[in-house]
């Protein structure tokens, strides 16, 4: 059993990524363990501190699924008001394109049949 | 042993659809001797698959024939062509079903604690082994009308199982909309086979291969099978049923269903490769399958990131990866019969073949996180959800796994397949690369903020009581993070002995019809 993927122009070794992953890691560990001594959990030193304001409640700071990657939406606005149309949910349009699709594979299949 | 492997194509089909019919009968009495006899079932087809993977990795493609005086006697005295039920198991059919085997069996783990709390279990497990047996069904069979019948039965049991949850409005929906969609796809499998069999009085696959003329009614059927499979594989445009159905199944069976549409996948495949090979206008077919894999790609990634709902964002995801594959398989095709086959298509192919082992292992395991979170927290609303790293560790770090070997991010699985992609289909058209690399940044990006959304941040009130899902669940997902393990540390193994003989099988259409039509006394 060999560790190297090598398909021809392929190649691959994972066990190398693994080596690095675990060295890296075990530098961020020796880092982490320099860190301040006198740390305590569950005591004021643990809460957060932002820059003397009120921090908010942990469901108000938390920042959900519908405020990430505004800007990618707002550009791609056009392309997704098109796409949310065609996905209607109605069970008569899915098979109304699959009937379209069908039908045009099948005559340009039959073309190509006849012009090859 | 050597007997049990001879009759094993026949009896990995028949233990799941036996135990099926005994299910709901010993689970009136034990729920415990019920579990024993789903697992034990699955596990003992699933060594059977493995005994005859090594059997036929040896000895070629295996060949049995129903009710014939010898299993390999596929043409009887007397006839020129076969008239028994034959199924005809090669490197291609055998592939599929080691997938099918490990996934269905580490669903039915998950399920022991996922579906704990619902009513009418036996009838879940019932529907879950007929399912298998479909599916084994699809991948084994010889002849077209044998897969138009295991398909059917798949589809209708996955169909009842997706509405298995009867307090929800949506779960019927899906279901009624799998089953319409199935039916829809079912009946014009059914129509190409009768065209066929109008033409050249047969139904077997490697005899049709050899006979097969090309007609236009030839090309018809051609184009009725390709679209009512690539329906069911969800390939855009035909994909607008797959979130709405797979997205409200309970997620151990939403894993199988992934797993359905790579058996639907395979039927394509074979068609293609197999019954069309000697006459197939390659690279017509090959182009329209790159350019519906490259749509399905993109489409599939772009409304993933869009979504809000974990199961739907899940499902759009599945649609974005089955596209690499047939985006991978299709370029093989198109220079099927060129010395561009052997510089870069069959490793294209490997790399789409590839790409559904590794999919078949991560999706199924993301589907599983995704009903832990639902199993957790009772919605599959990411809006509602943050902080959930505190109490699901396990999940947690099950989910990371799955985005990492999703995404490509190496060292995991996911890169192996995408990487022999990427290199093999840019000396085809150095676009396809491309797309696949911002489908690739895509996908890593929407499961970085599904992520975020789920997991992280500080834990909120609502979900501060609760604890990890039960071990079996665990379990059940554990089973395929290492499968990706085992993939991501020996990819050259799993190449050499499960995809380039899958490969080769596909691209060997002689070696298909000889091991039935060469049977002939």
């Amino acid at each position: 059993m060999t560790f190297i993927f090598d398909a021809g122009y392929t190649f691959w070794n994972p066990l190398i990524w693994i080596i690095v992953f675990l060295v890296v890691a075990i530098i961020v560990y020796f880092f982490r363990r320099t860190g301040q001594k006198g740390y305590k959990k569950d005591t004021d030193q643990a809460r957060i501190f932002l820059s003397g304001e009120e921090v908010p409640e942990a469901e108000e700071r938390h920042i959900r699924v519908g405020n990430i990657y505004w800007g990618f939406f707002e550009t791609l606005k056009e392309y997704y008001k098109q796409m949310v149309r065609v996905h209607t949910g109605i069970i008569n349009d899915y098979i109304l394109w699959f009937v379209a699709v069908t039908v045009v594979s099948a005559i340009i299949l039959v073309i190509a049949g006849r012009v090859g | 042993m050597a007997a049990l492997v001879a009759q094993s194509p026949i009896l990995i089909i028949a233990i799941p659809l036996v135990a099926a019919f005994l299910t709901p009968l010993i689970g009136m009495k034990s729920s415990k001797a019920r579990n024993a006899l789903v697992i034990g079932s699955l596990t003992f087809a699933a060594f059977l698959v493995f005994a005859l993977a090594r059997d036929i990795s040896i000895n070629g493609i295996h060949v049995y024939t129903l009710g014939a005086t010898s299993p390999s006697l596929a043409v009887p005295t007397g006839f020129m062509v076969p008239v028994r039920i034959v199924l005809e198991v090669d490197g291609m059919s055998i592939f599929f079903g080691i997938i099918w085997s490990i996934v269905s069996l580490a669903a039915a783990i998950y399920s022991l604690s996922h579906i704990a709390k619902e009513t009418g279990q036996n009838r879940f497990f019932t529907l879950l082994l007929l399912m298998v047996a479909g599916g084994f069904g699809m991948m084994f069979t010889g002849d077209l009308f044998n897969l138009f019948v295991f398909l059917e039965i798949a589809s209708i049991a996955g169909g009842a199982l997706i509405a298995f949850r009867t307090g929800f409005a949506d779960t019927q929906e899906g279901g009624f909309k799998y089953i319409v969609v199935s039916a829809v796809a079912g009946l014009m499998v059914l129509f190409a086979t009768g065209i066929l069999y109008a033409q050249y009085n047969s139904l077997n696959i490697a005899y049709l291969a050899q006979v097969i003329q090309y007609t236009t009614l030839d090309q018809i059927a051609l184009a009725l099978f390709l679209i009512a499979f690539a329906m069911k594989t969800g390939m855009v445009p035909l994909h607008l049923w797959f979130p709405d159905a797979y997205s409200v199944a309970p997620a151990s069976i939403t894993g199988m269903l992934v797993i359905t549409s790579h058996a639907c996948m395979y039927a394509a495949f074979r068609i293609c490769f197999t019954l069309y090979g000697g006459v197939i206008d390659a690279l017509v077919v090959g182009w329209i399958i790159i350019i519906v894999g490259l749509l399905t790609m993109f489409v599939g990634v772009t409304m993933a990131v869009y979504q809000k709902d974990v199961m739907r964002f899940m499902s759009y995801h599945a649609i974005s990866q089955l596209g690499y594959m047939w985006v991978g398989v299709g370029v093989g095709l198109a220079v099927l019969g060129t010395p561009a086959l052997l510089a870069y298509g069959r490793d294209a192919m490997s790399g789409g073949i590839f790409h559904i082992l590794n999919h078949a292992m991560y999706k199924p395991l993301l589907f599983f996180t995704g009903g832990a979170l639902f199993y957790y927290t009772g919605t599959r609303d990411l809006t509602r959800m943050g902080g959930l790293a505190h109490k699901m560790k396990w999940t947690t770090v099950l989910y990371i796994i799955g985005t990492l070997s999703i995404s490509g991010i190496p060292p995991l699985n996911g890169f192996s397949s995408k990487i022999l992609i990427y290199e093999s289909v840019f000396r085809f058209n150095p676009i396809l690369t491309i797309v696949g690399i911002v489908v690739s940044i895509l996908t890593l990006a929407s499961f970085t903020k599904a992520f975020h959304s789920a997991f992280m941040g500080a834990e909120l009130p609502e979900y501060k009581g609760g604890q990890e899902v039960p071990k079996s669940m665990i379990i059940g997902m554990v089973i395929l993070a290492a499968g990706i393990v085992f993939i991501t540390l020996f990819p050259s193994l799993i190449v050499n002995w499960a995809i380039h003989p899958a490969a080769d099988a596909l691209l060997d259409q002689g070696a298909y019809i000889n091991a039935v039509m060469g049977a002939v006394p």
